[in-house]
């Protein structure tokens, strides 16, 4: 990344390592400035004269506070006090002066001061717009580059694609024949009146049928073919996004909603696959269909041609702007299905909250309102397109009139013959159809392309969360290790910082701290969901980015606070954790797990079926299910994130005995709120602003009276304090 | 902590403190933030914030810090900043503003949209003029009542318009195809 954008007049670079410019003042006016760092000092000049000088020494951090329309630069101290805005800058800005406090942070750490940062800046080098997810340039990205990739992928088909040319090809053929078939008819036999006369009527009207049949096998053929080549290309792209999509990092999947990644399954592959069966051939097609008709037609008389095609140039004219305007139209009709949509996800989901506030009305009255929106747009859109289309096809087709004019009276001075007449508007009937079809194809492209854009920005994404090359399959003792570990989802922003501990082969370790404080990122961080930004995480003694992800999943169960069942039965997601498990060890489970009491309870036994569509489980239904699921996978270490959160104090009950099996001789590490539910926990790793703040047994941390002490005061504090409300309540 | 205390505690949680205005003595500090006294009682590094940010920027302002513990603490809401003595507005509102950086749009040349969700507006601004990059602009560029237009830019850059029907008719013109 560039930090060396631009100085203040009357410096050079020679004097500074980085140098920044900035837009704002404190009253959020605009204005030049800019900050200049150099190995000890930073300067911060206005309108180009220095206006502050500080050493990098007066402060102990430094950060990028992002506020609601700009950002700021401060130097902090370590106890958050004494903070100071070095400057203020419009959003744009933020990456690089964020990256500066990144170099600035790190020499405060390490004393060494980085001056050259191979940083990606994610901002497209070609126009400078800024890029997502550090892709392809959303404009400047080579529509036919795309376009090519989606050919390519017809490759392992090729035979039928051929196939399909050549018949298309061949139909075409039978198509250009067929006229000139006719014009003999005409001539020879319609003209002077011999109908029937001799062989020659039924062997060309043999040859009409032949052609018939052999055209009606042609498209038979070019059907299979295309269609073969169509769904093969499309199943490819969709099982390729899917599997893609199961290798893609926690940071990739959670840039994109779920309901965004089934539109790339589905509906993008479907949209390109129909544009193979429907477009892919026949460009080759249409483009050979045109040269040939159109020689035919120029050689058989150039001036009438000519009179067919004069208004083409014209009709291309009027359909592009037609295109802008009706991308537009349906781009509202688009925006109101959205919209109505997202509106009937939204009623429907929540349907409960809205009958028991009694506001069915409200939400019919929205709905039909946005219901008739949505008509509303399509009618616009589509009264346009019904009123503008026949009437530029009539314009293009309005030479046709004019040969058949000038024609029929070749014809009436003997200059041509009605056959000739006929074969030569037939032929100039078969050039529309391609032109009509080329001047579609910039729509058809556009459209196809943005389907392939967001397919293939997922197929060639790179996960940033890879093996190595040569991955380790480790035996997981449970012995975890954080050495120095810094982390953040977003990169200039750490959650964690410096996290350095050890946890030893079957310990129980519970993490505290207030919420958002980081507890949740060390578990993804130990399930390698994200690699950390620096330092590293430690299994028994090896890095856990140099064993292999499915070694690593597979030795480490995880309980959640909302289990997640699966549509289908009881057993089907017990034994999602080791398909291959026998009965005995699943209701084994089931009974360590205290889950096979409910489970015998239930209607069909563990055959009932659970998930979205079946029997409606309790949360602490669910969470034993979790937790024999856990049992099943035999794992080494265990994860526990608030797995009793939500759950009553006698379910929570059930619950801690079946985790106490769960847990017993395995590495465990737990999250939970209620520090209550902690009290089994070998030590307490507690963190405070992203950082760790004590670690330790329950005992230690209340006699160190810091952090921890504080939380549990706080928590008594609160069960007193309801104590006090409810025995208020109950009074009144 | 007796129980007075506590139920003083629950007290405060549960009621909204509208303050009053003059009562209160902003400072701006160099943290970029605000210095409060209010009732004898000094605060720093004092966040305000808009509550009712596209509808109303000088009414319902909260007052807030961060405690010792790093948890939020508010002192109270401004119900009106019309309500507070003239220099303590104009630092209330110096304040909000900086927050709130968001150039007024005054006239809007051209859109242009590259039919992948994202459009590029070239347009004039109280900040000068410019070509914003907009990303999935069915969110980020649109109507929030019958006439204030909002943008949020691919940068994180924020734009308004308060009242569309005073912009020349070709900026609106060009602007009703996306809204």
């Amino acid at each position: 990344m560039n930090l060396k954008v631009s100085l203040p007049k009357g410096h050079n670079e020679s004097e500074f390592v980085f140098y920044l410019p900035f837009d704002l003042n404190k009253s959020a006016r605009r204005t030049e400035g800019h900050l200049c760092v150099t190995e000890n000092e930073i300067f911060v000049f206005i309108d180009g004269e220095l206006s502050d000088k500080y050493s990098i020494d007066d402060f102990e951090e430094f950060a990028c506070e992002q506020l609601v329309g700009c950002s700021m630069m401060v130097g902090r101290n370590e106890d958050g006090s004494g903070q100071k805005c070095l400057c203020a800058f419009t959003q744009d800005k933020f990456i690089k002066f964020a990256e500066l406090c990144k170099i600035l942070e790190h020499y405060k750490r390490t004393g060494i001061f980085v001056k050259e940062t191979d940083n990606h800046e994610p901002r497209c080098p070609k126009c400078g717009m800024p890029l997502e997810s550090g892709t392809e340039c959303p404009f400047c990205v080579n529509k036919l580059a795309v376009m090519w990739k989606l050919i390519k992928r017809t490759a392992p088909y090729k035979w039928y694609f051929i196939g399909a040319v050549l018949c298309t090809v061949a139909a075409e053929i039978v198509g250009v024949i067929w006229p000139y078939v006719n014009k003999i008819l005409v001539d020879n036999y319609v003209t002077p009146k011999t109908l029937g006369a001799g062989n020659g009527f039924f062997i060309i009207c043999s040859v009409m049928v032949g052609l018939t049949a052999f055209g009606g096998l042609l498209d038979y053929l070019n059907m299979k073919c295309s269609f073969k080549v169509a769904l093969s290309v499309g199943r490819d792209l969709r099982q390729d996004v899917f599997e893609k999509s199961q290798s893609l990092s926690m940071s990739s999947i959670s840039k994109r909603t779920a309901g965004e990644l089934i539109k790339r399954v589905s509906n993008d592959a479907n949209k390109l696959q129909s544009f193979i069966t429907d477009n892919g051939k026949d460009a080759v097609v249409k483009v050979f269909s045109l040269i040939i008709v159109a020689v035919i037609t120029f050689m058989m008389n150039w001036k009438l041609a000519l009179i067919a095609v004069v208004p083409v140039p014209f009709v291309a004219l009027i359909v592009k702007r037609l295109f802008n305007i009706m991308a537009i139209r349906y781009g509202v009709v688009w925006r109101m299905g959205f919209r109505h949509s997202t509106l009937l996800h939204d009623i429907l989901n929540g349907i409960k909250v809205v009958k028991s506030y009694g506001n069915e009305k409200r939400e019919i009255e929205r709905y039909t309102e946005a219901s008739s929106n949505v008509a509303k747009a399509s009618t616009r859109a589509e009264t346009v397109w019904y009123l503008t289309w026949p009437l530029s096809d009539f314009i293009m087709t309005i030479g046709s009139f004019f040969v058949l004019y000038f024609g029929a009276n070749s014809v009436l001075n003997a200059e041509m013959t009605l056959g000739t007449l006929m074969q030569f508007t037939s032929y100039v009937w078969m050039l529309y159809v391609p032109i009509r079809w080329l001047i579609q194809i910039p729509r058809i492209l556009a459209d196809a392309s943005v389907s392939a854009t967001k397919v293939f920005e997922i197929l060639e994404e790179k996960s940033d969360v890879r093996d190595i090359e040569n991955p380790v399959d480790l035996d997981i003792k449970g012995n975890i290790e954080f050495d120095d570990v810094y982390f953040g989802y977003k990169v200039y922003n750490p959650v964690l910082k410096g996290i350095s501990c050890k946890i030893n082969q079957g310990e129980m370790i519970g993490i505290v701290g207030p919420s958002g404080v980081g507890k949740s990122t060390m578990i993804n961080l130990v399930l390698r969901l994200y690699d950390c930004t620096q330092g590293r995480i430690l299994i028994d003694g090896v890095d856990i980015r140099n064993i292999s992800q499915k070694s690593l999943r597979s030795q480490i169960g995880v309980v959640l606070q909302e289990t997640f069942l699966f549509e289908g039965s009881v057993l089907d997601n017990i034994t999602y954790a080791k398909p291959n498990a026998t009965f005995e060890e699943i209701i084994e489970a089931a009974k360590i797990a205290n889950a096979h009491e409910f489970i015998t309870k239930l209607p069909d036994g563990y055959n009932t079926r659970v998930g979205n569509k079946g029997y409606s489980l309790s949360g602490g239904e669910r969470q034993r299910i979790a937790i024999a699921r856990a049992i099943l996978h035999n794992p080494k270490i265990i994860i526990l994130d608030e797995a009793t959160a939500s759950l009553d104090t006698q379910t929570e009950k059930h619950i801690q005995e079946a985790l106490a099996r769960l847990t017993k001789g395995r590495t465990t590490i737990a999250i939970a709120h209620r520090l209550s539910t902690l009290s089994n926990a070998d030590r307490l790793l507690v963190l405070d602003r992203g950082k760790l703040a004590e670690f330790g047994t329950h005992d230690e941390l209340m006699r160190n009276k810091g952090v921890y002490y504080k939380l549990v005061m706080a928590q008594r504090q609160t069960t007193r304090m309801k104590k006090v409300a409810n025995a208020e309540l109950a009074a009144t | 902590m007796d129980e007075k205390d506590i139920r003083q505690e629950i007290f405060e949680i549960d009621t909204l403190n509208i303050l009053d205005c003059s009562k209160l003595k902003f400072e701006r500090e160099e943290s970029g933030y605000m210095t409060l006294e209010f009732e004898g009682q000094t605060y720093h590094k004092v966040n305000l914030t808009r509550l009712k940010p596209f509808y109303s920027k000088t009414t319902f302002i909260s007052v807030s810090y961060e405690n010792s513990e790093g948890e939020f603490k508010e002192i109270g809401v401004i119900r009106d900043m019309a309500e507070l003595p003239k220099d303590e507005y104009e630092k209330v509102d110096s304040f909000l503003e900086f927050k709130y950086y968001m150039p007024e749009i005054t006239k809007i040349f051209s859109i242009k949209d590259n039919r992948r969700g994202y459009i590029f507006i070239d347009l004039e601004t109280t900040s000068g003029r410019k070509t914003v990059c907009i990303r999935d602009w069915y969110s980020n560029f649109r109507m929030l009542t019958e006439h204030y237009l909002y943008v949020s830019d691919a940068d994180g850059n924020k734009y308004f318009c308060s009242d569309v029907e005073k912009l020349d008719k070709k900026s609106q013109s060009i602007m009703e195809m996306y809204v």
